[in-house]
């Protein structure tokens, strides 16, 4: 099995960052997949995009321009 | 008359952070290679060029291995020349090929070095700088600078006016982001620029004897409530900090966030007699042509672009004013006084709460009150003590530059524990037959106000909701009152009854402080502490030793806590002679201590207690 190398863009673990963790993962060529190097998360670029979308859940008021800070 | 006054900083930065881990992976390490260099002066080519695009001015920060690159120095003075951009220096960017032959080592914060070498690089780049502009610059910075840095720098350069000093709340979670190999430790400081102390620099100066002589500013204006719970590099006003944070909608490339973050420091002036603030300063490292947190180059170089033109359009309706970094200090220095308080109330913009959060600092603390939690105090910083804190190689504090805190609900808990034990916190309960009820459980928000004292000096008041108290058979309506005297080191916490169910009824009050100190999540040794309480001429007190033992005294004018190794008196007064004044020593498994006062409330009573920080030595 050959080394793992960066992929095309620094894709970091997503299973991570919901913990509040930036995690750079490598792409195993021979499994055609990210994998993260402190748990146990693999995946496709699919994947990765689809469960980064799924991270955005907590981020409600993303979308959101507010004009007023009052509560 | 409103003012937001806006910093834009960039640094020709030769060897960008990151990039040589990104962009030079695979290969062996090379800090000197061309295609680095060519990059880094590109983006800062791009950096400049769209500042400039929106009418913007900027303060160039020269970094030292900046200096020994002719393109860079020939863009700076241009610049100056042309769009009247400050030439400043920065200690950032120290890596580069002359400085590791120098100085044998790949350190590169300059608060970590040994007090020696902070001061022969000091000198080194000061000295390459007024070599090849002909003057020492009037303004300089790093992530962090610490005092007997910036001391020593005002002795030697007294020129120097304004220093970027410090990163708003990065401490232990920027480390655990950063799968613990990021060492910026540095929470507990201001979120907005202040006039440092000669003996800390999160303190601000309280008058002309502790000034440093400097104007600090933050290394960016960061979201007060988002980068208090989670990672500080993915809130800020820095674009590539929002897509590091994943908060764009990934078909539109829009981040709506971004500008409402900048809004709302706008709106802080409401708070801070007219004025507003905000700076962006952006590392090349984050506009690397790779690409960087999932974001291609052309989203990184989007969103620097849109960040810019914002800046730009404000200014064009005149709403904005760009200033370099020394006009900031003179502006700054005309316009506040030592004992002016920074305050912010401010709301969550991203999760989609009503969450508020009310930031106060001035000389003599930092703190944090959480609407959330019925206005309790969730963050505490005694800066009265003024605390030295020497970092750096050779010193008890190599890379913790952290102002300790008495109260920090995220690393010691708040009112929420597991199983046993307390965690920090600043709070009331409420008790009636039997029934206890803590306010931290009343959710509500607040307004604020003004009231003028003596000398032109003012309270600063915050006003809650009235929260509704339900026992089984009696409901209290209770609002609180949270008030800072402007040049005091006490926060008066007033709660009113405004009314009872039953108006004959009797409640018990029990205002509390729990409180430890350190600087992470880990406990500290508490043996030197002391707890006690003082009435007239009697005092009684007891050592820490982890027993659970309590004392109490009716009618005591004080209880206190001393907390030696952060030079902390910590003293709670309360308005009823008659209340019971206590002090609870915490066991090993909740290593805090417990300062407050009970008493018994009525229909339509207001009850004040007052906590007061004070050096200890």
């Amino acid at each position: 099995m050959a080394q793992a190398r960066k992929g095309k863009l620094n894709y970091r673990c997503p299973s991570c960052f919901m913990r509040d963790l930036d995690i750079d993962m490598f792409f195993d060529t021979d499994k055609q997949e990210y994998y993260c190097l402190r748990c146990q998360y693999t995946g496709t670029e699919k994947d990765v995009l689809e469960k980064n979308e799924m991270i955005r859940f907590r981020y409600r008021a993303m979308s959101k321009r507010y004009e007023n800070f009052d509560v | 008359m409103d003012k937001f006054v806006v910093n834009i900083i960039h640094r020709p930065e030769m060897v960008p952070e990151y990039a040589e881990k990104v962009t030079g992976h695979g290969k062996e390490e090379d800090i000197g290679r061309k295609a680095l260099l060519t990059e880094s002066l590109d983006i800062f080519k791009f950096q400049q060029e769209t500042a400039h695009k929106n009418g913007l001015k900027t303060t160039i920060q020269m970094t030292y291995a900046s200096l020994f690159n002719e393109e860079a120095i020939s863009l700076a003075k241009e610049h100056h020349e042309k769009y009247g951009d400050e030439i400043a220096l920065s200690l950032l960017g120290l890596p580069c090929t002359e400085f590791r032959e120098k100085y044998k080592t790949k350190d590169f914060c300059i608060w970590m070095f040994s007090m020696e070498d902070k001061k022969s690089i000091v000198d080194d780049v000061f000295g390459k700088f007024h070599e090849i502009f002909g003057f020492y610059p009037e303004s300089t910075g790093s992530y962090y600078m610490d005092a007997e840095l910036i001391n020593y720098i005002k002795e030697k350069y007294p020129m120097v006016k304004c220093a970027v000093a410090t990163c708003w709340e990065e401490g232990p979670k920027a480390y655990h982001t950063c799968n613990n190999s990021w060492y910026t430790f540095m929470d507990g400081g201001p979120w907005n620029p202040w006039i440092p102390s000669k003996a800390n620099v999160h303190a601000p100066a309280a008058n002309e004897a502790e000034d440093s002589g400097i104007v600090a500013i933050p290394h960016l204006s960061r979201d007060l409530l988002a980068c208090y719970d989670g990672n500080g590099s993915n809130f800020g006003t820095h674009p590539q900090n929002v897509l590091r944070g994943m908060i764009y909608d990934t078909s539109t490339w829009e981040y709506p966030y971004l500008y409402n973050l900048v809004d709302q420091y706008r709106s802080l002036e409401k708070y801070n007699n007219g004025y507003a603030y905000n700076m962006m300063f952006v590392g090349p490292g984050w506009l690397n042509k790779m690409g960087r947190w999932e974001a291609p180059y052309e989203l990184l170089k989007k969103s620097y672009e849109d960040g810019m033109a914002y800046y730009g359009e404000l200014k064009k309706e005149g709403k904005l004013d760009d200033m370099t970094m020394a006009e900031f200090a003179d502006y700054y220095r005309e316009k506040k006084t030592y004992t002016e308080p920074e305050c912010a109330l401010w709301r969550d913009i991203l999760y989609g709460s009503d969450k508020q959060l009310f930031w106060y600092c001035d000389p003599y603390m930092r703190a944090c009150v959480n609407m959330d939690q019925g206005g309790a105090i969730v963050d505490l910083r005694p800066y009265a003590a003024k605390l030295e804190w020497p970092v750096g190689i050779g010193t008890p504090h190599v890379t913790d530059a952290s102002y300790p805190f008495l109260i920090q609900e995220k690393y010691r808990a708040g009112y929420f524990t597991h199983y046993a034990g307390e965690g920090t916190v600043r709070s009331a309960k409420l008790t009636y037959n039997g029934e206890e009820v803590d306010l931290c459980l009343c959710r509500t928000s607040a307004a604020f106000s003004e009231e003028v004292m003596e000398e032109g000096k003012k309270k600063r008041i915050l006003t809650l909701k009235p929260v509704d108290i339900e026992f089984a058979d009696l409901t209290v309506k209770l609002q609180t009152r949270v008030i800072f005297a402007e040049g005091s080191s006490d926060i008066e916490i007033e709660r009113t009854v405004l009314s009872m169910s039953n108006p004959d009824a009797k409640v018990e009050l029990n205002e509390y402080i729990v409180a430890c100190y350190g600087t992470t999540e880990y406990t500290e040794d508490m043996t030197s502490l002391t707890l006690g309480w003082v009435k007239g001429s009697e005092e009684q007190k007891i050592p820490y030793e982890y027993k659970c033992r309590e004392l109490e005294k009716t009618g005591a004018d004080s209880v206190y806590a001393i907390v030696p190794p952060i030079k902390t008196k910590v003293t709670m007064t309360a308005s009823n002679k008659e209340a019971k004044g206590y002090v609870k020593e915490g066991y090993a498994f909740s290593p805090m201590f417990t300062l407050g006062y009970t008493t018994t409330l009525s229909d339509k009573e207001v009850f004040s207690t007052w906590l007061k920080l004070a050096r200890e030595n």
